[in-house]
């Protein structure tokens, strides 16, 4: 469903992606651990079209997202780090607005049940989204991932700086999505969060991905010290 | 996409109050401007209405005196006032000519301030084109008046900036803009959506705005409907104009502080520097003679030529024999001498008067010219057509006013060489004034140069837009 190869971005000199190649098939989720600047937002930028790589090539469903922006887009759902929604709307027309500018149109009830689905609380439905907490936003990111029936789900550190009810809610979302054969990339700092809905983890580092496990292949004290490795290690393949 | 655009922007317009905010904004300021102007004009109207009053009283008053001298009453009168010497009344009652006021004169009040809006051209005299008395305070020109094209030209691209500086910028800044790009739509033909979309709100309310002031000081819609519609006209592709300048703005810049004082800056250089550095131009190029030097000048000739004028009348007499005395009396008087002398004078003074009305003419040219160069230019020169106040038609007027004083002259002319008197009749023939407008120039053409901008700003906005999709520098 999402697949990288040879993917490779530079500004200049600077190397943010360098040889990028994995493969995320449906119900699996790569959670993409790496410090600042590892290059995990930059893939995710790759993937979204947002920037162009310099060599490489990504692809979601098959289709070349350089090639095929407008064709990749309705398969997938991003969730960057802040959803940003518009704060004058609430969150059924916050739901309706993004799904109707990309052709989409459903009911109110329809809206009501996506949002029912993604967790959001009913009385929150038509509450104007300036009063919403980070988590409550990014139920209604969720909640449009299902209403688009979408094949790729891209989360851009989604659970930082959520409290860990929040951070465990999502994390239950994420398992059923999974579960609904979604294919999940999600870039993160949380090893903790990573191993518990991972299907696989990836390592980066100053835009290589050092370490690639199966989640059954590592315990989390195992993760936690080759990340730690990594990140005091100095630049070498491993 | 548009069906959701129009309906979320509408719905987070309303919510946020900008839309309540503007309307009211802008029908208190052009409200104003519209009273503003409105006051102006009643002044000179009432003023026009007195001025023919007056004129009007004291030809009865003739036309009552003549008719006892006609009728062989003795009437008390003072020997320069009585009506039956034909340059008494040439003299004395002259008629008025001016420059009427137009249906859209509130609108603008462009060169009425410098320039007077009537005349009496009397026998005696032909500085009428040096006539002042209606001189605004200088101070308020300095300050410009607060008029309706005041605001559309001035006022109104501050008000789109601040509507709309941030149309992208905030989305970027904000966080939404990386959300609305994940979704199978073109972002520039989103940004152009919401652009459009507050360009006809603001279209929309500003038209409104301008109809109920319009309205509310007894426009006539019915027989002014062409001059309602090239105003509106005008009025729509300056605002289009501004919004292309916002769009162009905010892709190439992209940042919600520097579009704004990038705004500022376009402004200020569209606004203000542009016509005044025209201006300047035309100045320097072709100086305007100094006034009080042309005034002296005048005078001295003037001097020059009634110390001949025994000389200048027995030539005019030889080039003009019909008007020599039959019975040989050569006992002249001064208005004999000073009607010789008008040729004289005239042809005098043609090069210097003409000197200054060259270079007015060739200010005018170059102004003309150079309008093209900025949308401001274009919209005075064009609101000032439209009001009836323009350079061009006060130049027209005094033309027209120039050409009547000769034909009244003239008219009394056979009566005083032919030694006759005035009479009832002839008050019936006499000559009188009808103010013709010059042919406006095509607002249409004015527009389309207006929208020819905001098809290139338009243009060189997408290819900005590709190149910097290409780097990733719109979204990230």
């Amino acid at each position: 469903m999402i697949k990288t190869t040879n993917l490779t971005k530079k500004y200049g000199d600077f190397t943010a992606l360098d040889n990028l190649n994995v493969e995320i098939k449906e119900g699996e989720i790569l959670c993409l651990l790496g410090a600042n600047g590892a290059g995990k937002s930059t893939t995710i930028n790759l993937l979204l079209n947002f920037i162009a790589p310099t060599s490489g090539n990504a692809y979601i469903n098959g289709l070349d997202v350089v090639k095929n922006p407008k064709k990749t887009k309705p398969y997938l759902t991003y969730i960057p780090e802040n959803l940003m929604l518009y704060p004058t709307l609430t969150a059924i027309e916050n739901l309706d607005y993004f799904l109707g500018i990309g052709g989409k149109s459903f009911s109110k009830a329809e809206l009501k049940t996506f949002l029912e689905e993604a967790g959001l609380q009913q009385e929150a439905f038509n509450k104007r989204v300036q009063f919403f907490s980070k988590g409550m936003r990014q139920k209604v990111g969720i909640a449009l991932a299902i209403a688009k029936g979408a094949k790729v789900l891209l989360l851009d550190e989604p659970t930082s700086g959520l409290d860990p009810k929040s951070s465990n809610e999502f994390g239950e979302l994420l398992k059923r999505m999974k579960n609904a054969k979604v294919a999940i990339l999600m870039a993160t700092h949380d090893i903790f969060r990573a191993k518990e809905i991972g299907t696989h983890i990836g390592i980066m580092k100053q835009g290589v991905l050092k370490h690639y496990f199966r989640n059954d292949e590592i315990t989390l004290q195992n993760l936690e010290k080759v990340y730690l490795e990594t990140m005091t290690l100095n630049n070498t393949a491993v | 996409m548009f069906r959701y655009n129009f309906k979320y922007e509408l719905k987070s317009l309303l919510r946020s109050r900008w839309l309540l905010l503007l309307s009211l904004l802008l029908l208190i300021v052009v409200l104003f401007a519209g009273y503003n102007g409105k006051e102006k004009v009643k002044e000179r109207t009432q003023e026009l209405k007195n001025v023919v009053l007056e004129s009007n009283t004291n030809d009865a008053a003739m036309a009552l005196v003549l008719d006892s001298i006609e009728s062989g009453l003795q009437v008390s009168v003072n020997p320069r006032r009585m009506p039956n010497a034909p340059m008494n009344v040439a003299y004395n009652y002259p008629r008025v000519a001016a420059i009427p006021v137009a249906p859209l004169t509130f609108i603008s009040t462009g060169q009425s301030d410098l320039f007077t809006h009537f005349i009496k051209p009397s026998a005696y005299g032909d500085s009428f084109s040096l006539d002042y008395s209606e001189l605004a305070n200088p101070i308020q020109l300095l300050f410009g008046s607060f008029d309706l094209s005041f605001v559309i030209i001035y006022i109104l691209p501050l008000i789109i900036i601040a509507f709309s500086y941030n149309i992208l910028s905030e989305e970027k800044e904000y966080g939404s803009l990386k959300l609305l790009a994940s979704q199978p739509i073109s972002i520039y033909q989103w940004i152009v959506q919401k652009t459009a979309l507050r360009f006809f709100w603001l279209t929309l309310i500003t038209l409104a705005v301008i109809t109920i002031t319009l309205l509310f000081f007894g426009f006539d819609f019915k027989t002014n409907f062409s001059a309602f519609l090239q105003l509106i006209s005008l009025v729509c592709a300056y605002i289009l104009f501004w919004f292309t300048i916002v769009l162009l703005v905010n892709l190439v810049v992209n940042n919600s502080a520097k579009n704004a004082v990038s705004l500022l800056a376009i402004w200020v250089f569209v606004i203000l520097i542009i016509p005044a550095v025209v201006g300047q131009l035309a100045n320097s190029f072709y100086p305007i003679p100094s006034r009080t030097k042309m005034i002296t000048e005048v005078r001295e000739l003037k001097e020059e030529l009634s110390s001949k004028q025994d000389k200048i009348l027995d030539n005019f007499l030889r080039d003009h024999p019909e008007y020599a005395s039959k019975d040989g009396n050569s006992n002249y008087s001064f208005w004999h001498k000073y009607i010789a002398s008008q040729e004289l004078v005239e042809e005098e003074l043609k090069p210097l008067i003409s000197s200054y009305e060259d270079q007015l003419t060739k200010q005018q040219n170059w102004v003309r010219l150079w309008q093209y160069s900025s949308p401001a230019i274009l919209m005075q020169q064009s609101f000032n057509n439209l009001a009836h106040t323009s350079t061009t038609h006060y130049q027209s007027y005094r033309n027209q006013v120039a050409l009547f004083s000769k034909e009244w002259r003239n008219f009394f002319k056979p009566m005083l060489y032919g030694n006759k008197n005035f009479t009832t009749n002839d008050y019936k023939k006499l000559p009188s004034f009808t103010y013709e407008p010059p042919i406006n120039s095509s607002v249409l053409l004015k527009v389309v140069v207006l929208l020819i901008f905001s098809v290139i700003f338009i243009f060189i906005g997408k290819q900005v837009f590709v190149k910097k999709i290409k780097k990733g520098t719109i979204i990230s």
